[in-house]
C-alpha cells in the first residue's frame, strides 16, 4: 500500500486508514485499561487515548473512553506545543500535567503525552487521560474553598526526556499521595499506553509510506466538519433558549443558562446568563463546559461518524469568564462534574422544538451520585469503597427512558457481592425505584433504592458527591420531571449531599437515584404500554392514577 | 469386539453436518443434510443411518456419537425459550434489569437495552441473607419461598425456575434449602441453581447464567431425550457424547442439567480441528481462521490447545457490539467472531467512504453473483471480479456465478457513487474485509499481550482460504495451512475432542491471609464432582490430567488473570510458587509487574482432561482422483501487479511433496486457496496446502 500523497486518495484507501488509525487508538486503549489500578477508570471508563497530528489536531480517537476527555486531550497538547514549541520534543519525551484549566477540569485525571517521529521528524503525538487512584488533598470532596485543598498539581512537565525519568518530579508527586505505588502504575500504564499507540503509527506510516499525518489529516477532518455542518444546516437558523435550576452548594444556587445559536452551517451555545462562579468545588472549567457540551451534540446531530478535530469545527461554546462554567483560577473545582453533567439536558430542551426527533429528556443519571465510604474494614485492612449506581436516563422519543443508566457520563456499575467482600457494608437492596421516572407519552427511566448497612467495628467516613435533592430532571416537550434524589440515615438524619459525614456501626443508609425525565405529555401515553408497566411495578396503580389519570 | 467407528454430528442452522471416523481402517466418510429446525433429531437420524448404508456399518458397529448443536444458541436468539421465573434474594429482583448499567454505544442515545428474560413480574424475592464467608445474615423463609413457587407456577404458568440468592458461590446452603421446597411441590420442574451452574462471584453473572440455563432447559431435554431415544430404535448400543463450548465432550447427563454449557458448542469445534492439525503439524503458535458466509471467527491455539475464557456474552442485541448482550459465566474457546464473511456487504456510507460488513446477504438472497436476488455486491462478488473465484466451479461446479451481474452491482453502487474503477472496487472489498479482520484480529492478541508475527495461521471454512494469505499479510505472518477439505474440517473437531470438564468455586481471599483447609476443601469437592462425569464421558478414572488454576489479581484492580497453579502449592509452604506463577502471567499479559500490592485470589478452577481418542489422516484421500492438477491459468488480481496469469491448480490432484509457487489459485470443492505472488506452496503428507510467505 505504498503511497507518498494522499491527494488523491480513493474513498477506500481512506477508510482503510482512518480504521486502521483508530485501531491504533483501540490498542492503546486495551494496554492502558488492562493494568490500570484506578476504580474509576474501569468502572466509569473514566480515561481516553487519541492520536493527534503534528499540530495537536486528534486524527482518531479510542472507541470505548470517555468522550469528553477524547474532545480535550488536543486542546491540552496545543498548550504543551505553546510551552514546548515543535522543534523542542525529542523521541522518549513524555510530558504530563493534571492542571485543571489546561486539562480536565480537576486534579485527579493525568494527561500524558507523548510525541511520535518517523524518520527523524515529529510526525504527531500519542496522549491518553486517565483518572489517579489518588493526587492528595481533600479525596473525593466538593467542600474544598480553593483548588490548593484539592491536592497536588502538576504543571505541564517532562517526566520523561529522552527515555530518561525525571526522578524529582516523579519523587515530589508521589511524596504527596496516599497510594503511591498505584498512583505511579497508573502513571506506567498511561506511558505504555503512548508507546504502543507510537510504536503502531510508525509500522502504519512505514507500511503506506506517508511521510506523516499532514494531508491525511487534513482529509479526515474535512469528512467529519463537512458531516456535522450538513446536520447543522438542517436545523432553522435562529436561537434557541432554555434554562436550568440545580441544587449549588448550601445557599449558593446555581442557575444555569443556555442560548444555542444556529447560522447556516454553524453552531454557538452560549452560556451568558449562568451563576457566577461560587467557592466551593463545582466550578466546571472552559474546557470541561466545552467538552460536555460538544459531545451532548454529537450525540443528537451525527452520531455514527467516528469523530476527530473536524466533528466539532462547526460548534463554538461562549461562557463569560468569573461564571460558573468558566472559573477564574484558582477557583476550587474538584467536583466540577456535579456541573458539567447537567449541560447535556439544558442544551437538549434548547433544540427539542427544532429537532424533536433527535434529543432526549433530561438524566437522573446526570450528575452522577457517588457514595465513597472509607475506613477500616474485614480483617483490619483499611478500605475505601466507591458505590456505583447510577439514576434514570431521559426519555426518548420513541422509546421509555434506560433505566438505571448515566447520560452524558457512562459510568457502569460493578458487583455488590465483591463490593461486600472489600468492605464492612451490607447492601440490603439495590432495587428499581417504582414511579420515578418522570411521567410522559415515553416515560423517563427509573432510578433505583440501595439500602446499606455498616457491619464495621469503628465509625466510617461517608463522602457524597451528588445532586437532584431539590431540582428533578426535567421533560421535555410537555413530559414530567423525574423523582428528586433522597439520601437518608436510619436515624432519620439527613447527610450534606456535597460533603463528608460520619456513619456509626448498624446504621442504615439509604439512598434513592433520581428517575429520568419525561417525554411528551403524559395524556399521550399508550395505554397498553402503561398496563405492562403497572403489572412489572414500573409504575403503581397510585403512580398511574396520579401521573396519568388512570382507572 | 470393541466397536470401533465413530460420529461426529455439528447440526448447523442451514445444514447438518456428519464425519464418520473407523479406528480399525482408518476410513473417514463425509455427509451433510438440511438441519430439521422443528425437530433436529430428525435429520441426525436420517444422517446417520445414511453414514452406516454407505459405508457397510451396522448400527452395532458405532463406539459412539458425538454431537454439536446450536440449538442451545439459537434458543436465545430467536427468543424462544421456556417461560422461566427467578427466584431471588428480596431487594434483588432487579439484579438481571439492572446489569451493568452501561450504554454499549457512546453516541447513540436510542439504543436498545440488552435483553432480560424474565420479566420483571417473574422475579421474586424472598427473605434470606448470606454474607461475604458464607455465614448466615437471615435464615431462608421457606414460606415465602413456596409462595413464590406457587405464584410462578399456578398464576404465570412458568415452565423452568431459576433460583439465584447472594454469596450462594460461598455457601449454596439457602439455595438448596428453597430446591427442596420447591422439588416438593412441583417434582417435575426443571429447576436451575445459580451456585450450581456458575458458583462465582458477581450476582449479576451468575443470576443471567441461571435464568438462561432455566431458559433453554426444557427444550433441550426434550430435543436430548427424543435423540436418545431415536438412536436406541436405530439399534445404537453406544455411547452419545456432546460438545461443551470449552472444546471438551461430556455425557448427556450434564448437557441435560447444564444446557447452557453447550451456548458455543458448534464454534469450539473448528477450534479444535485447528488443535488437532497444529498437533499434526507441529505448531505451537497459530491463529485458527474461519470464515463463513455471514462471519470469521479466530482464535488462538498454542501447544495445540485452544486459548479459552470462562464468559460469554449471548444474544446480543447488536450482534458484533460488545455489551449489548447478556453475560454468561461459561467456559467457552476464546474467539472473536466479526460479521465479515463471504456475504458481507459492501456499502457507501453517509460521508462518502467504503464500508464491508457487518450486514450480511446471508445465504438467502446470498452475493449478486448467486443470481438469486442479491443486488448488493458482497465479499464473494468481489472475490469473484479478481479473478479468484471460478464462474464454473463454485461448489464444485454446482452452482455457476454470474460475473456480469456482478459487474453491474458493483457499477452503479460502489464505483459510480465512489468514482473508482470497478476493479479498485472489487479489490476494496477484498482488502478492506481483510483489514477489519486483521484489525480484530491485532486487538484479540494485543488483550492477550500476544505478537501475531510469531503465529501461524490455519484457515478454513468456504471464505477461510481465499482470505487467508491477505490476511496473513496484513498480520505479517511467514506461514499458513490450509487443511484438505474447508468444509470438513470443523467437523472432525468432534472426533478429537476430548472428554474434559471445567469446575470453579469462589472464595475471595489475599493469598497471605488464605484459609488453605477451606480451598483445599473446595478441590476435593470439584474433583470428585469432574471424574464422576469425565468417567461417565469414556475416560478412564487413573488417565485424568488435573489443571489448577485460580482467577486472581493485585488488590484494587477489577481485572482478573488466571493463573497456574503449581502441583502441590496448596498451602502457606507453596505460596511463594504461587506467587511466582502470578508474577509470571501477570507479565506475560502485560509486559510488567508490581511486586509491593497484595495480591487476592477471587475464583479456584479445575480444569480435568482425559485423553482423547485420535483420529488418523493417513488413509485420507482427496475425494477424487484428479492426474492432471495444473487446470491453466487465469486472470487473478494482485495489489501491486494488477491482474495477472495465475497458475489454477485441482487441489485433489496434488501430491504429498508437491511445490509450487504463487501467484496461484488452488481449487477444490468446498474452497478455493488464493496464493499471492512471493509465496511458495508445498503439500505435507496429509494433504495440507502449507504456505510460505516471503
Amino acid at each position: 500500500m505504498a503511497m507518498t500523497s494522499v491527494r488523491d486518495l480513493d474513498p477506500i484507501t481512506l477508510e482503510i486508514l482512518w480504521s486502521r488509525l483508530i485501531s491504533i487508538a483501540d490498542e492503546a486503549a486495551a494496554a492502558l485499561l488492562r493494568t490500570a489500578f484506578s476504580t474509576i477508570v474501569r468502572e466509569s471508563n473514566d480515561f481516553a487515548t487519541v492520536l493527534m497530528d503534528e499540530a495537536g489536531d486528534s486524527i482518531s480517537e479510542n472507541t470505548g473512553g470517555i468522550a469528553s476527555f477524547s474532545c480535550i486531550l488536543p486542546r491540552t497538547t496545543k498548550h504543551f506545543l505553546r510551552l514546548f514549541p515543535a522543534k523542542t520534543w525529542k523521541p522518549g519525551d513524555c510530558v504530563i500535567t493534571n492542571d485543571p484549566w489546561l486539562a480536565t477540569g480537576h486534579l485527579p485525571d493525568f494527561t500524558l503525552v507523548t510525541p511520535i517521529f518517523h524518520r527523524g521528524n515529529l510526525v504527531g503525538f500519542a496522549g491518553s487521560i486517565a483518572h489517579s487512584p489518588d493526587v492528595g488533598g481533600s479525596l473525593w470532596a466538593a467542600d474544598t474553598k480553593e483548588m490548593f485543598e484539592e491536592g497536588i498539581r502538576i504543571p505541564p512537565s517532562k517526566i520523561l526526556e529522552e527515555g530518561r525519568r525525571n526522578e524529582l518530579l516523579v519523587n515530589v508527586l508521589l511524596s504527596n499521595v496516599r497510594v503511591p505505588e498505584q498512583v505511579l502504575g497508573d502513571l506506567e500504564a498511561q506511558i505504555v499506553a503512548n508507546e504502543v499507540c507510537a510504536k503502531r503509527v510508525q509500522e502504519f506510516l512505514e507500511d503506506t509510506g506517508l511521510p506523516d499525518f499532514r494531508e491525511l489529516s487534513k482529509s479526515l477532518n474535512a469528512r467529519t466538519e463537512a458531516q456535522m455542518r450538513r446536520a447543522i444546516e438542517a436545523i432553522p437558523d435562529g436561537t434557541y433558549r432554555a434554562t436550568l435550576d440545580a441544587d449549588g452548594f448550601d445557599e449558593n444556587k446555581t442557575h444555569l443558562a443556555c442560548a444555542i445559536t444556529v447560522k447556516g452551517s454553524d453552531m454557538v451555545i452560549d452560556f451568558t446568563g449562568t451563576s457566577p462562579q461560587i467557592g466551593r468545588a463545582i466550578n466546571c472549567v472552559m474546557n470541561y463546559t466545552h467538552a460536555y457540551s460538544v459531545y451532548p451534540v454529537k450525540c443528537a446531530l451525527d452520531p455514527f461518524t467516528p469523530r476527530n478535530e473536524g466533528s466539532y469545527r462547526a460548534l463554538s461554546v461562549v461562557a463569560p469568564e468569573g461564571c460558573l462554567l468558566n472559573p477564574r483560577f484558582p477557583a476550587p473545582v474538584n467536583a466540577r462534574q456535579l456541573t458539567g453533567h447537567l449541560l447535556a439536558g439544558v442544551i437538549y430542551r434548547a433544540l427539542a422544538p427544532v429537532l424533536p426527533d433527535k434529543v432526549i429528556a433530561d438524566c437522573g443519571g446526570a450528575p452522577t451520585m457517588r457514595a465513597l465510604f472509607s475506613g477500616v474494614g474485614r480483617s483490619g485492612n483499611r478500605f475505601s469503597q466507591i458505590l456505583f449506581a447510577s439514576g434514570g436516563m431521559g426519555a426518548a422519543p420513541h422509546r421509555n427512558g434506560l433505566s438505571t443508566t448515566a447520560f452524558p457520563t457512562n459510568a457502569g456499575a460493578g458487583s455488590i457481592e465483591a463490593f461486600e467482600s472489600i468492605s464492612p457494608l451490607i447492601v440490603w437492596k439495590k432495587e428499581l425505584r417504582a414511579d420515578s421516572g418522570g411521567a410522559g407519552k415515553q416515560r423517563g427511566g427509573l432510578g433505583q433504592v440501595c439500602e446499606i448497612e455498616v457491619r464495621a467495628e469503628q465509625p466510617l467516613i461517608l463522602s457524597l458527591l451528588s445532586d437532584r435533592r431539590y431540582n428533578p430532571a426535567m421533560g421535555v416537550l410537555g413530559g414530567k420531571p423525574g423523582a428528586l434524589a433522597e439520601i437518608v440515615m436510619s436515624d432519620g438524619t439527613v447527610p450534606h449531599q456535597k460533603s463528608r459525614t460520619t456513619i456509626k456501626p448498624g446504621m442504615r443508609l439509604t439512598m434513592r437515584y433520581a428517575g429520568g425525565g419525561g417525554y411528551g405529555p403524559p395524556a399521550a401515553r399508550d395505554p397498553a404500554t402503561l398496563q405492562e408497566d403497572v403489572l412489572n411495578g414500573y409504575v403503581s396503580a397510585e403512580g398511574a392514577k396520579r401521573d396519568y389519570g388512570a382507572a | 469386539m470393541e466397536p470401533t467407528v465413530r460420529i461426529g454430528v455439528d447440526v448447523g442452522g442451514t445444514f447438518t453436518d456428519f464425519v464418520l471416523f473407523d479406528e480399525k481402517s482408518g476410513r473417514v466418510h463425509t455427509g451433510k443434510r438440511l438441519t430439521t429446525p422443528q425437530d433436529p433429531s430428525e435429520a441426525i437420524i436420517e444422517g446417520v443411518k445414511r453414514m452406516l448404508a454407505e459405508t457397510g456399518f451396522a448400527p452395532a458397529d458405532l463406539h459412539s456419537v458425538v454431537h454439536g448443536t446450536t440449538l442451545v444458541t439459537n434458543t436465545i436468539i430467536e427468543r424462544t425459550g421456556a417461560s422461566v421465573g427467578l427466584i431471588t434474594t428480596e431487594g434483588y429482583r432487579d439484579t438481571l434489569e439492572i446489569g451493568k448499567e452501561i450504554r454499549y454505544d457512546l453516541y447513540d442515545l436510542f439504543i436498545e437495552p440488552a435483553p432480560t428474560l424474565v420479566p420483571r413480574h417473574r422475579r421474586l424475592g424472598v427473605p434470606q441473607r448470606m454474607d461475604p464467608d458464607g455465614n448466615v445474615l437471615l435464615a431462608l423463609d421457606e414460606e415465602a419461598v413456596r409462595q413464590a413457587a406457587r405464584k410462578l407456577v399456578d398464576e404465570y404458568k412458568v415452565e423452568a425456575i431459576a433460583v439465584s440468592f447472594l454469596h450462594s458461590y460461598r455457601n449454596p446452603a439457602h439455595e438448596k434449602q428453597a430446591r427442596a421446597v420447591i422439588a416438593a411441590e412441583f417434582p417435575d420442574l426443571p429447576l436451575t441453581l445459580s451456585g450450581e451452574v456458575a458458583p462465582e462471584i458477581r450476582e449479576f453473572e451468575r443470576t443471567s447464567t441461571a435464568c438462561a440455563n432455566a431458559y433453554v432447559q426444557p427444550r433441550m431435554r426434550r430435543y436430548l431425550d427424543k435423540l436418545q431415544t431415536s438412536l436406541a430404535a436405530l439399534g445404537f448400543r453406544g455411547h452419545l457424547y456432546i460438545m461443551l463450548s470449552g472444546g471438551g465432550i461430556t455425557s448427556v447427563r450434564e448437557a441435560r442439567e447444564f444446557p447452557i454449557r453447550l451456548i458455543e458448542s458448534g464454534p469450539a469445534a473448528g477450534a479444535m480441528a485447528s488443535a488437532f492439525f497444529s498437533r499434526l503439524a507441529g505448531l505451537d503458535r497459530v491463529i485458527s481462521f474461519d470464515m463463513g458466509g455471514t462471519t470469521a471467527k479466530m482464535c488462538l491455539v498454542e501447544n495445540a490447545s485452544p486459548n479459552r475464557k470462562h464468559d460469554f456474552e449471548a444474544g446480543r442485541v447488536r450482534r458484533f457490539m460488545k455489551g449489548s448482550g447478556m453475560p454468561l459465566k461459561v467456559s467457552v474457546v476464546d474467539m472473536i467472531e466479526i460479521g465479515a464473511g463471504g456475504g458481507s456487504i459492501a456499502r457507501v456510507d453517509d460521508i462518502g467512504l467504503m464500508k464491508v460488513g457487518p450486514r450480511s446477504a446471508g445465504a438467502s438472497p446470498g452475493p449478486v453473483c448467486y443470481g438469486l436476488g442479491g443486488t448488493e455486491p458482497t465479499v464473494t462478488d468481489g472475490d469473484l471480479i479478481l479473478g479468484y473465484l471460478d464462474p464454473k466451479y463454485f461448489l464444485g461446479g454446482e452452482m455457476a456465478l454470474d460475473p456480469d451481474r456482478v459487474k453491474r452491482a458493483i457499477d452503479g453502487k460502489l464505483s459510480q457513487p465512489l468514482r473508482v474503477s470497478q476493479t479498485d472496487a472489487a479489490h476494496g472489498i477484498h482488502r478492506m474485509v481483510n483489514e477489519n479482520m486483521a484489525a480484530a484480529t491485532r486487538m484479540h492478541l494485543a488483550e492477550k499481550g500476544r505478537d501475531p508475527r510469531r503465529y501461524t495461521l490455519i484457515a478454513f471454512g468456504g471464505a477461510g482460504p481465499v482470505h487467508a494469505w491477505g490476511l496473513a499479510k496484513l498480520l505479517k505472518l511467514s506461514r499458513m495451512v490450509v487443511p484438505l477439505g474447508a468444509g470438513v474440517t470443523s467437523a472432525l473437531g468432534f472426533l478429537v475432542a476430548p472428554p474434559a470438564t471445567d469446575n470453579v468455586r469462589s472464595y475471595v481471599a489475599r493469598l497471605d491471609q488464605i484459609d488453605w483447609a477451606h480451598v483445599r476443601r473446595l478441590y476435593a469437592e470439584m474433583e470428585a464432582e469432574a471424574k464422576e462425569l469425565l468417567v461417565e464421558a469414556g475416560a478412564r478414572a487413573e488417565a485424568i490430567e488435573l489443571h489448577l488454576s485460580a482467577d486472581m489479581r493485585h488488590i484494587g484492580q477489577g481485572f482478573e488473570i488466571n493463573v497456574p497453579l503449581p502441583k502441590g502449592s496448596l498451602g502457606p509452604e507453596g505460596l511463594a510458587a504461587i506467587r511466582a506463577s502470578f508474577f509470571n502471567s501477570y507479565s506475560q499479559h502485560f509486559g510488567r509487574t508490581v511486586e509491593t500490592i497484595p495480591i487476592e485470589a477471587l475464583s479456584w478452577r479445575l480444569t480435568c482432561v482425559a485423553p482423547g481418542r485420535d483420529i488418523r489422516l493417513d488413509s485420507v484421500r482427496p475425494p477424487s482422483t484428479g492426474t492432471v492438477a495444473r487446470r491453466g491459468t487465469r486472470q487473478a488480481y494482485f495489489a501491486g501487479h494488477g491482474y495477472v496469469d495465475c497458475a489454477v491448480y485441482d487441489r485433489y490432484a496434488l501430491k504429498p511433496g508437491d511445490r509450487l509457487e504463487g501467484p496461484a489459485v488452488i481449487e477444490e470443492r468446498e474452497s478455493t486457496c488464493v496464493v499471492g505472488p512471493d509465496s511458495t506452496v508445498t503439500v505435507d503428507p496429509v494433504y495440507n496446502l502449507i504456505v510460505d510467505i516471503r
